[in-house]
C-alpha cells in the first residue's frame, strides 16, 4: 500500500489482524490494546457521535466501550462474527442507553430538529474511506423508506417502535422494511 | 403459532440493529433464534451490515480520549480467559444436554449432575468443590431435581453484558424454574443482586430474593409460582434490596 492511499484497510484484513490482536489483549497486552485502540477509536468515536450528537458526551460513551473491549476481551468469540461487529455492537449498545435515556431523549428532540435525520446519511462523514464510499454508494439503492427506517433505527438509536410512532406507520411495516432493506444492503456490500 | 414464529423471525432486522423495546421483547427473539438456524445466520449478516453502516461514520476522536482510556486501562480487571474445552462445551447446543444429563445424573449423583447441568461448563475437579457449596436440604434438592428432569423442562442460558452467565432452567408444567449463575462480577460495595418474576403485563413484579454468590458462581436458586408469560431478571439493587427493580434487569429471560 502507498503512503498517499487512504490507511483504512479492506475490512478482511483489519478483522484478521483484530482477532489476533483481541486474544492477546485478553491475556492482559497493552501493547496489543493500543493497537487495538488505534483501529478501533475512530470508528467507535465517529459512530457514537453519529447517534449521541454531542461531542463531549459521545468521547465520554466512547471512553466506556474501548474500556469495555479491554475488559471484556476474554468474551470476544471469533465464531459468532467479526472483532469490528462485536466492538460496533457494543459501541451502539452504549450509545443507544445513553439517547435513550430520558434526559437526553428532550435535548436531542431540539436538535434533531435542526438536522434531519434519514437523508444524507453519511454526509459528515470526514474520513472519506473506501468503505464510506461503497455504504453511501449501497445507501443509495435502498427505497427511500427502506433508508429512512434503517438509518432512524441505527443512526438514531430509536426503537422500531418509536420509527413507527415517528413515520406513522404500523410495526409490522417496519419490521419488513428493516430487513428488506438490510437483505439488499448486504448483498450490495458483498457481506457474506 | 405459525404466525407468532413467522411474525418473530421477521424480527432478524430489528434484531440485528439493536432496535427491538425491551429486554422482554429480546429474550423473546433469542429464544426464537436458538431454535432456528436461518435467523442466525441472517442476524449475523445483518449485524455485519450494520458494523459497516457504523463505520462509514468514521471520525478522528480527540486526542484526550486515548490518554483517558490508557490511564483507566492501567487500573481495570479484565475478565479471565476461558479454557478452550469450557469455549467448545459453550458452543454446544444447549436443549440436547437435557437427555445426556438425566444418564449422567445417575453415575454422578444428584447435586453433581445439577451442578453440570444448570452450569454446563464444569470439571471433575470442581464438581467436588460444587458438591461441598451446594448447602441445600434434601427437600430443596429433590425439588430442584423434579425441575431439572420435568418432561417439558427447557435450558437457557444467557451471557450478560456485565460479564458472567445466567442459566434457567424451566418447568411450565410444574410452575418453577431453577437459576444458576457463573462468573458474575462480585458485587460492588453498597449494590446487591435482587432476583426478580416480571409479569408480561409490567405490572405486577415479585422480588424472589437476594443472590449470594460463591466464587462468581450462585445457586441453584428455585423459584415457585411461575405463571405463563413471566420474565425472570436480576437487577443491581442498594444494600437489603428493594421493593420494585430501581434499574432495569441487566439480564432478563423468559420464565
Amino acid at each position: 500500500m502507498r503512503a498517499s492511499e487512504p490507511e483504512v484497510p479492506s475490512p478482511e484484513g483489519r478483522d484478521q489482524h483484530l482477532d489476533g490482536l483481541l486474544a492477546r489483549v485478553a491475556r492482559g497486552d497493552q501493547a496489543a490494546f493500543e493497537a487495538v485502540y488505534d483501529i478501533l477509536a475512530g470508528l467507535v468515536y465517529g459512530f457514537i457521535l453519529r447517534v449521541v450528537r454531542d461531542p463531549a458526551q459521545s468521547e465520554e460513551v466512547s471512553q466506556e466501550v474501548l474500556l469495555e473491549v479491554w475488559r471484556t476481551a476474554a468474551r470476544f468469540d471469533p465464531v459468532k462474527g467479526s472483532a469490528a461487529t462485536w466492538a460496533m455492537t457494543i459501541a451502539h449498545r452504549r450509545a443507544v442507553d445513553r439517547v435513550r435515556s430520558a434526559a437526553a431523549a428532550a435535548a436531542r428532540e431540539q436538535r434533531t430538529a435542526e438536522v434531519p435525520v434519514p437523508h444524507d446519511v453519511v454526509a459528515d462523514v470526514v474520513e472519506a474511506s473506501l468503505d464510506a464510499e461503497r455504504v453511501r454508494r449501497c445507501l443509495d439503492r435502498l427505497t427511500e423508506p427502506q433508508r429512512e427506517s434503517i438509518t432512524l433505527a441505527y443512526y438514531g438509536g430509536y426503537s422500531y417502535r418509536q420509527v413507527g410512532e415517528r413515520l406513522g406507520i404500523a410495526l409490522s411495516t417496519i419490521k419488513t422494511r428493516i430487513r428488506d432493506g438490510l437483505i439488499r444492503m448486504r448483498d450490495c456490500l458483498g457481506v457474506s | 403459532m405459525a404466525s407468532l414464529r413467522r411474525s418473530q423471525h421477521s424480527l432478524t432486522g430489528v434484531y440485528a440493529l439493536d432496535a427491538l423495546d425491551t429486554p422482554v421483547e429480546v429474550a423473546r427473539f433469542e429464544r426464537h433464534m436458538a431454535r432456528c438456524q436461518g435467523c442466525t445466520s441472517e442476524v449475523r449478516g445483518f449485524q455485519e451490515t450494520a458494523t459497516r453502516l457504523g463505520m462509514a461514520a468514521s471520525r478522528q476522536p480527540p486526542p484526550t480520549l486515548r490518554a483517558a482510556v490508557m490511564d483507566e486501562v492501567v487500573r481495570t480487571r479484565q475478565l479471565p480467559v476461558p479454557d478452550d474445552r469450557a469455549r467448545h462445551r459453550r458452543l454446544a447446543p444447549r436443549l440436547t444436554l437435557l437427555p445426556r444429563l438425566a444418564t449422567a445424573g445417575a453415575a454422578l449423583g444428584v447435586a453433581a449432575a445439577i451442578a453440570l447441568g444448570v452450569v454446563l461448563v464444569n470439571t471433575q475437579n470442581e464438581l467436588g468443590q460444587a458438591r461441598r457449596q451446594l448447602a441445600l436440604t434434601q427437600t430443596q434438592l429433590a425439588a430442584v431435581n423434579a425441575v431439572r428432569t420435568a418432561a417439558d423442562a427447557t435450558l437457557v442460558t444467557k451471557a450478560t453484558p456485565i460479564g458472567g452467565t445466567v442459566t434457567v432452567v424451566s418447568s411450565a408444567a410444574r410452575r418453577q424454574i431453577v437459576v444458576t449463575t457463573r462468573g458474575l462480577p462480585p458485587q460492588r460495595a453498597g449494590k446487591v443482586y435482587q432476583l426478580w418474576l416480571i409479569g408480561t403485563s409490567g405490572n405486577r413484579i415479585r422480588s424472589e430474593g437476594l443472590l449470594g454468590l460463591h466464587n462468581g458462581r450462585a445457586g441453584p436458586v428455585l423459584i415457585t409460582g411461575v405463571l405463563p408469560g413471566d420474565i425472570f431478571g436480576i437487577t443491581l439493587e442498594p444494600p437489603g434490596g428493594s421493593v420494585q427493580p430501581t434499574v432495569r434487569p441487566f439480564v432478563a429471560i423468559p420464565a
